[in-house]
Order: C-alpha cells, then structure tokens, then sequence
C-alpha cells in the first residue's frame, strides 16, 4: 500500500465529512466545546487545551515519522503546512486574543454549537466576518501576508537533526509541561478543598 | 455541572491524533476549521452582493467550487454531526448562551462576534488556525505550527492578565 491514498473527488469528499465526524466527536468528549474549558489555560485553572492538543500532536507526528520511515506514506505527496514566519507570528498572536474574548476557535466553535451554545453560532458568525473583512483589505495587506516566506520549512530540516531527535524533544518538552500541569491542578483541589473545609468550620 | 461528563484529555487527544494520522493517510492533508467560515461566508456575501464580492481577488480562490466539493467545508459540517453524538451520547446537549459568571446575555453576544472576527482575520493573516496551523503543522514538526502555537498561547495569557473578569 501507498499512502496518501489515490481515491476519487466523490470518496475523497465523503472522507472528509467522516474524519470531520471523529474530529468532532473527540473534540466534544474532551470537553472543547466548553469555552470555560477552553479558556481555563489562560487562568492556569484547567489545561485540558494544552494536554489534548499536545498529546494529538505527538500520537500524529509519531505516526507520521514512522509511516514515512516504513515507505507506507510518501510524504513529498502530503500537504506541508508553509511557513510565513511573520504574518503566523501576528496572526497567531491575535488569534489568541480572539481566542480569549470569544471563548473559541473556529473548530472548538462547531463542537459548542452541537451542544446547543447559542454564543458559539455568534462566534462562527464572527469568524466568517472576519475572514471577509481580511478579504476586503488583502490589498493593504498583501505585502505583509507574502512575507518572510520559508516554505515548507520544517524543525528537523532547519536544526539539520534526525525526525527521530526532535520528535524526542518534544516527547520530554511535552512531558515536562504535562507533568508540571498535573501538580499545579493537585495542587489548587488541595487548596480549594481546604477553602471549603475552613468555611464549614 | 458534572466534572467528570468529559473524556480524559489525553485520551481525548490521543483519538485527535489517530484522526490527523488517519486524514494524512486517506486525504493527504491535515484536518481545517477556518478554510470552511471562508467559503461559508464569501457565498453568503457574493450572494449578497455579487459584483463587489468578484472584485476581492483574495476570496477567488474560496469560491472557485460549490461549499459542498469543498475539503474542508464537509469536515466541518462532519464535525458538528460528531459533537452532537457525544453530546448526546452524555446528556450535555442545551441550548444556553453560556457565558462568564459575570458576564450579562448582552455583553457575552458582544464577546463572542467581536472575539469571532479577531479570531476569522487572524487565522487569514495565519493561513489558518488551531485545527489547520497549529495541530496540522504541529504534526508535521513544521516551523508554522509551533511558531503560531507559541504565539498563540503566549498571547492568551498576556491577555488574560489585563481580562481577569472576562472568564475566571
């Protein structure tokens, strides 16, 4: 077997709503439709965000480092996120801010409306403004949204290292923060657990 | 509100990445959100308004085919069919503005459309967002993802620092 698979426009299109079905459904039984969730990183009291997202990333890039190394997925075929290190600078910057004021972002929106939250159908109503709005003054922004392009950079290629050795660092990077996430969580049940003992008392 | 409704996070987030492996596979893509608000919104708008809407060159390329053989518009529309499932799968599903604990109806529609076009600009100026950038390039250890990943976080908690009241 190949991979990526060769399929038509028709079973292509039918994957997508399918994958889009366990996107969702994962999305929503971590609890990322819920903004208080969403937001709680922000406040260091709840890091579902960080621990799911990064826990994703690494079962996906493990999968991709070795499904490459076997020859099973020919990844010069798979589509490489590029680099424009500047406009993703700001624009991930102010995504964060949208992020924090609206309680979302726009894959988490879709999850908090199936669960019947009216303020995430205000959000992805937001959200296609927004990218409208960035269409109407694309030619202000032009210049900057086509700068410092890197291409397909990826870490392994810049740092001139193995796949192998960076995916390691970021297992220990990863282990680190999931680590020190989980002490800090224990920490203030152990102290919100006090609170309610001395009130009683 | 039951704590313990939702999965574990790493579990949770385990499934996510069998399913970004799954779409590099079958598709030869990541997984996309903000492509699917773009084509959503530049067919409301060159409905609307459709001489102006043929002017924008950047949208031309969100409106060459119908939101129905677009990728990542039927993803999305798969990704509400999901979480409806495991809403209802937990008895979660109501419908509700949910909001900050002092945050009025209003002030949250205010929050939620004007966080929402910070969040459709930025994921533009990106070329993507959380699902596209961030977990997508995360993946592929490409210098996009963790640079919009760090930038994004840091960002968050910068902000959060001047809005306290916002959500804590």
């Amino acid at each position: 077997m190949s991979a990526p698979l060769v399929l038509s426009d028709t079973v292509n299109l039918a994957a997508a709503v399918v994958i889009g079905m366990f996107f969702g459904f994962f999305l929503e039984r971590g609890g990322m439709g819920n903004p208080h969730k969403l937001t709680g990183v922000f406040y260091r009291t709840d890091f579902a965000v960080p621990k799911m997202m990064f826990s994703a990333i690494l079962v996906a890039a493990t999968g991709l480092c070795l499904l490459s190394d076997l020859k099973i997925l020919d990844m010069s075929r798979v589509w490489i996120i590029p680099t424009f290190l500047w406009s993703q600078l700001v624009g991930g910057a102010l995504f964060g801010l949208g992020y924090l004021v609206s309680g979302y972002c726009p894959g988490t929106a879709a999850a908090g409306l199936a669960s019947g939250r009216l303020d995430a159908l205000v959000t992805m109503v937001g959200i296609g403004s927004g990218t409208l709005l960035f269409s109407v003054l694309y030619p202000w922004l032009e210049g900057f949204y086509k700068t410092s392009d890197m291409g397909t950079a990826t870490l392994p290629e810049l740092l001139q290292v193995n796949h192998w050795a960076l995916l390691a660092i970021v297992y220990v990077f990863a282990g680190i923060m999931f680590y020190a996430m989980e002490r800090h969580e224990r920490r203030r049940q152990a102290s919100m657990a006090n609170q309610v003992l001395h009130a009683a008392s | 509100m039951n704590k313990n409704r939702f999965w574990s996070p790493y579990l949770a987030g385990g499934g996510l990445g069998l399913t970004l492996l799954a779409s590099f596979i079958i598709a030869g893509q990541g997984l996309g959100a903000s492509r699917a608000f773009t084509v959503a919104a530049g067919k409301a708008m060159s409905a609307v308004a459709p001489a102006y809407t043929a002017t924008l060159t950047y949208l031309s390329k969100y409106l060459e085919r119908s939101p129905f053989s677009d990728w990542t518009f039927l993803e999305v529309s798969g990704v509400l069919v999901g979480a409806l499932i495991g809403v209802l799968m937990s008895r979660g599903f109501k419908i509700r503005f949910d909001r900050g604990s002092a945050m009025s109806v209003g002030m949250r529609v205010m929050t939620a459309f004007g966080g929402g076009i910070i969040l459709g600009f930025a994921s533009r100026l990106a070329r993507g967002c959380t699902s596209g950038v961030a977990l997508t390039g995360g993946a592929q250890l490409a210098l996009s993802g963790w640079v919009f990943v760090i930038a994004m976080f840091a960002s968050g908690f910068l902000f959060a620092a001047l809005f306290r009241r916002l959500w804590s």
